[in-house]
């Protein structure tokens, strides 16, 4: 049944042995030094305060949507950081590696990346960005801020929403996993076929890669299904959807992409699966297989995905801007027409990806033009924010710098983009590094609107302003690095460097190069200055504590309840009265008003079920990627046991009475996003307890 | 836009766009000076779409900047908390960038047919006085055989093809995808097993110029150039009748040789006569029925097994 591989194979550890690991290699070697110190750096202080069953019970338990949100945006943070590292090598190895005098250092002839290395760096800078960076922190945003924007108690589904945190961080995990065991695919992060087929790529590398994305897509499948069943069924009451606020909006347009898209990658990686591990022709060039059916269904996944990151930034974008222009933004009704075409259209441009494939004019006409149409929506959207600024009253704090530069990389991005949309002009830049610098101004504008996110809610959510001083100064150094590193990128394009490239035949470029390598230092340094950034601010917690608005100009519903928010959000589900609901409570004063009387509210329960699940995907991943077959089904039938245990168990959650609420109203408990914890200390008793 | 004649905006936009585009020294930057007949026209359109474009962007992005500038609290300029919504101004928004996509789309359509790769409606195929050139490329790892079929002949990493006329090329692959591409002359397009793709271009001057393989295909891909040589048309064809007498005979057997994995570092040509005029069809149908190159391992994985020592000279 399975595909006979050449080499050595045992029941116990498949194709795992000794050799699989590369300790030999110096840069692993260092990777895991790194690692490690990283690692006993987090794990001694737990140990020390013995704050383990703290971990459990309050976060790796959690089924609270602000703590699972938190998780999110830190495993795509430290993700991102590996990513930066994959992207540091990237360019040092093509700056060193320039001409045929250029030296070489370690095992490669040319810089210090052997062609098989740099391949897996590439490939890996790619997955990590896009799928474990970009995705997670986006996904974790609007964990954290769609159910307080509309005025739910938690998502939808708790339960369900843990699970996708924990099966995306295990897609993480199998990609750390590559670096120390085995290798990781050479084959870009887009899978060229058939280059990702067994007789291209034996080794563990490309199921890895697969395994890592189709068992954390599953994961933002399931976040998408719990997303818009929040925000179909659980606004608060007079939240018509006249009154979403703009971010919610745009989660929920990317939700619907997430759930009609993802899917479609899953087919796409199954069949390659079945090619590589049963022997199948999905995909090979010969015996009936067709690889161009699996660019067009990577593409036709990868194009809304690429939506799928941007909308949820334009969200973004549209909730800071208006709070630091102190008015409300302009063309609202506009700007959600304008969402939902982009959603709309992102359907049908996907061929735009391989222009050179070889179609017809006429198909790569439609595509053509589909292509551009979705620049209309686009372009409406920078005139809405363009018109929110006009006859404002700006103030730069941290998070408005990062959005207004996330509007100039978007109009260049724009700007190449319509020129990759004509046919003519990409057979002259596609696959160059032309591309790469374009596509690599939209994901920017991802990561800008993302920090824009990040230092804006996370008052609301710890209870502090993060640090202005380095904030502004992690903004200027990353924006400096931005300008260099992409500027000489475009030119490199038009110069005819071709992407991918391990060695660099031509001297002319080396100029380049080193300004992007200066980039890069740039990028470097904000990094520092990031972690500089997060120690000034955790330091500084107590004089910098927020209150319920610390901006004083913001303007939706999350900003009405508490600096953390407790962990039931609101005491008393909020009435929406406008689109702006805390502006229209501050012309109206009723912006302080505390409830009148508490109700009885009703909690979910914290489950260790999520985390075993993803225990067991990893055990699932890991040994369908060395073919350990006890291994894997182990796991599946542990996966099955422990849902069905899970859909039998009679876990109703608890509730809080009218009087404990009113006594935790009275005292809001101050910590990381005001936790359950509180009960753990004045534990429930009578009618409190369920 | 779309209401002024198409000549009158070209000229106003490539007066306004090229000096921007080619200060002083552009010659590193290959794509700013198109050599080929489809190249040029590539060229044109990108200056199109860049001029239209900016049309838009130029005045946005300033736009943004003053009002950044003018609105800035410490300025106390002139302030209005409830403007949100201005009809007249919304459709604007939509309908100006709706006039760019439908001049834009509509000169996207023109171009592609003029630069169709299977039939550039810039290059005339039918001239019976100057009937195009055929040449069948072959992409193995990682190197390229260009098969000459009327005359019998291939090289390794060595297009030559005469001055003003035609070249109509059939392409496809042993391996793995490739991407077929010469900066300055010929357009981009997909070289994949068990699949033919069509490209044509024509140079009317003699030049010398460097193709490569754009699309990553493996551990030799970085060393995927070859060389593409313009000449007059009694050098073409002194060179084919020199190739024809050439001693390296290439058979499908001998082929078959020439397709196993290889990093040709500095892209050294190699010419053979007596090529069967069925090869290329050959290498197709094998792609087809699975046939596969398998990779060496060491040469993925360790560079020890190739001399990459004597690199190309990097300045063209």
């Amino acid at each position: 049944m399975f595909v006979h591989l050449q080499g050595p194979y045992s029941f116990l550890f498949g194709r795992l042995t000794l050799a699989s690991i590369p300790y030999d290699n110096a840069i692993i070697q260092f990777a895991f030094g790194f690692a490690a110190i990283a690692a006993i750096l987090v794990v001694a202080p737990v140990l020390y305060y013995r704050k383990i069953p703290y971990l459990f019970r309050e976060w790796l338990t959690t089924v609270d949507h602000k703590k699972i949100g938190v998780m999110y945006i830190i495993l795509g943070l430290v993700m991102m950081f590996r990513g930066f590292f994959d992207g540091l090598m990237i360019r040092t190895q093509q700056v060193m590696a320039d001409g045929p005098h250029s030296a070489g250092h370690l095992e490669a002839a040319h810089g210090y990346l052997p062609p098989a290395h740099f391949d897996q760096i590439y490939s890996s800078h790619g997955t990590i960005m896009i799928i474990f960076a970009a995705t997670p922190i986006l996904t974790g945003l609007g964990n954290i801020i769609v159910p307080l924007q509309i005025g739910a108690r938690d998502m939808a589904f708790p339960t369900l929403n843990a699970i996708s945190l924990w099966l995306t961080t295990v897609g993480a995990a199998l990609v750390m996993a590559s670096l120390f065991i085995g290798d990781f695919s050479t084959a870009g992060w887009v899978g060229l076929i058939p280059l990702t087929e067994l007789d291209f790529s034996p080794s563990s590398g490309v199921d890895y890669w697969m395994w890592a994305i189709q068992i954390s897509s599953v994961g933002t499948t399931l976040n998408a299904i719990n997303v818009i069943a929040t925000i179909v069924a659980m606004r608060a009451p007079g939240m018509r959807w006249t009154r979403l606020p703009i971010f919610t909006w745009t989660t929920l347009s990317t939700s619907i992409i997430g759930l009609t898209a993802f899917p479609i990658l899953g087919v796409a990686l199954a069949l390659l699966g079945a090619d590589r591990y049963l022997g199948t022709h999905f995909y090979t060039a010969g015996l009936g297989g067709n690889l161009m059916l699996y660019t067009n269904l990577f593409w036709i996944w990868g194009h809304p995905e690429v939506y799928f990151l941007v909308l949820p930034a334009f969200g973004i974008i549209s909730e800071v801007i208006p709070a630091f222009s102190e008015k409300p933004l302009f063309g609202y009704v506009t700007m959600v027409a304008a969402t939902f075409a982009i959603a709309g259209i992102s359907w049908v441009v996907w061929l735009h990806h391989f222009f050179t494939m070889g179609a017809g004019p006429l198909v790569n006409s439609f595509f053509s033009v589909a292509t551009m149409v979705v620049g209309i929506p686009t372009g409406v959207k920078v005139f809405n924010w363009l018109f929110t600024l006009y006859r404002g009253r700006l103030t730069f704090a941290t998070p408005m710098l990062w959005a207004v530069g996330a509007l100039f990389l978007l109009l260049i991005g724009g700007l190449t983009g319509m020129m990759l949309a004509i046919p003519a002009v990409n057979y002259t830049v596609h696959n160059s590094v032309f591309v790469i610098a374009h596509f690599h101004c939209m994901v920017l504008l991802i990561v800008y609107a993302a920090f824009a996110a990040v230092s804006f809610w996370w008052p609301k959510v710890f209870g502090f302003k993060l640090d202005e001083t380095t904030g502004k100064l992690f903004f200027w150094s990353f924006s400096i690095g931005t300008i260099l590193l992409f500027t000489a990128m475009f030119g490199l394009g038009f110069m005819g460097e071709t992407r991918r490239l391990d060695y660099l035949y031509n001297t002319q470029w080396f100029p380049a190069l080193v300004i992007e390598e200066i980039g890069v230092g740039f990028y470097s340094l904000s990094v520092l200055i990031f972690f500089a950034m997060l120690f000034v601010s955790i330091r500084d917690r107590v004089k910098n504590a927020a209150s319920a608005d610390p901006w004083g100009t913001s303007r939706t519903l999350e900003w009405l309840t508490h600096s953390p928010v407790p962990f039931y959000n609101f005491a008393v589900t909020p009435h929406v009265n406008s689109r702006d609901e805390l502006s229209w409570r501050y012309l109206n004063n009723l912006a302080a008003t505390a409830p009148e009387h508490f109700e009885e509210i009703h909690m979910p329960n914290n489950t260790p079920v999520p985390l075993i699940i993803g225990a067991l995907a990893f055990g699932f991943g890991f040994g369908l990627t060395w073919r350990i077959w006890w291994m894997t089904g182990f796991s599946l039938l542990g996966i099955i046991a422990v849902v069905i245990y899970r859909s039998f168990a009679r876990d109703k959650g608890y509730h809080l009475s009218a009087e404990v609420m009113t006594q935790l109203e009275r005292e809001p408990p101050l910590g990381v996003i005001a936790e359950s914890q509180y009960l753990s200390k004045h534990p429930l008793t009578g009618a409190g307890a369920h | 836009m779309p209401w002024i004649p198409g000549m009158k905006l070209r000229t106003l936009l490539l007066t306004a766009v090229v000096p921007l585009l080619s200060g002083c020294s552009t010659a590193s930057f290959r794509l700013f000076h198109p050599a080929g007949v489809v190249s040029s026209i590539e060229w044109h359109y990108t200056l199109i779409d860049v001029g239209v474009m900016s049309l838009l962007i130029v005045p946005v992005t300033i736009m943004i900047a003053v009002f950044v500038w003018r609105y800035r609290k410490s300025r106390n300029a002139r302030y209005d908390p409830t403007w949100s919504h201005s009809l007249g101004l919304e459709l604007a928004m939509w309908g100006i960038p709706f006039l760019t996509v439908i001049f834009l789309g509509y000169e996207s359509y023109r171009s592609t047919l003029l630069v169709n790769p299977y039939g550039p409606a810039a290059l005339n195929y039918a001239d019976a006085a100057n009937p195009p050139l055929q040449v069948d490329v072959v992409t193995t790892d990682w190197q390229w055989v260009f098969i000459y079929p009327q005359y019998g002949i291939a090289t390794v990493d060595d297009l030559v093809v005469p001055a003003g006329r035609p070249v109509k090329l059939w392409l496809t692959s042993t391996s793995v995808t490739n991407d077929f591409f010469i900066p300055g002359v010929a357009p981009m397009i997909d070289v994949m097993p068990g699949m033919r793709t069509m490209d044509g271009f024509q140079v009317n001057v003699p030049g010398s110029f460097e193709g490569f393989s754009a699309d990553f295909s493996g551990a030799g891909f970085s060393w995927m150039q070859f060389s593409t040589r313009i000449v007059a048309k009694p050098d073409f064809d002194k060179w084919v009748a020199a190739t024809q007498a050439s001693s390296n005979q290439l058979s499908y057997a001998a082929f078959t040789k020439l397709a196993e994995p290889t990093v040709n570092v500095g892209a050294k040509p190699a010419y053979f006569s007596q090529v069967p005029s069925g090869l290329f069809m050959d290498v197709y149908n094998a792609a087809r029925a699975g046939t596969v190159y398998a990779i060496p391992e060491q040469l993925k994985i360790s560079t020890s097994s190739v001399d990459y020592t004597q690199g190309r000279d990097g300045t063209n």
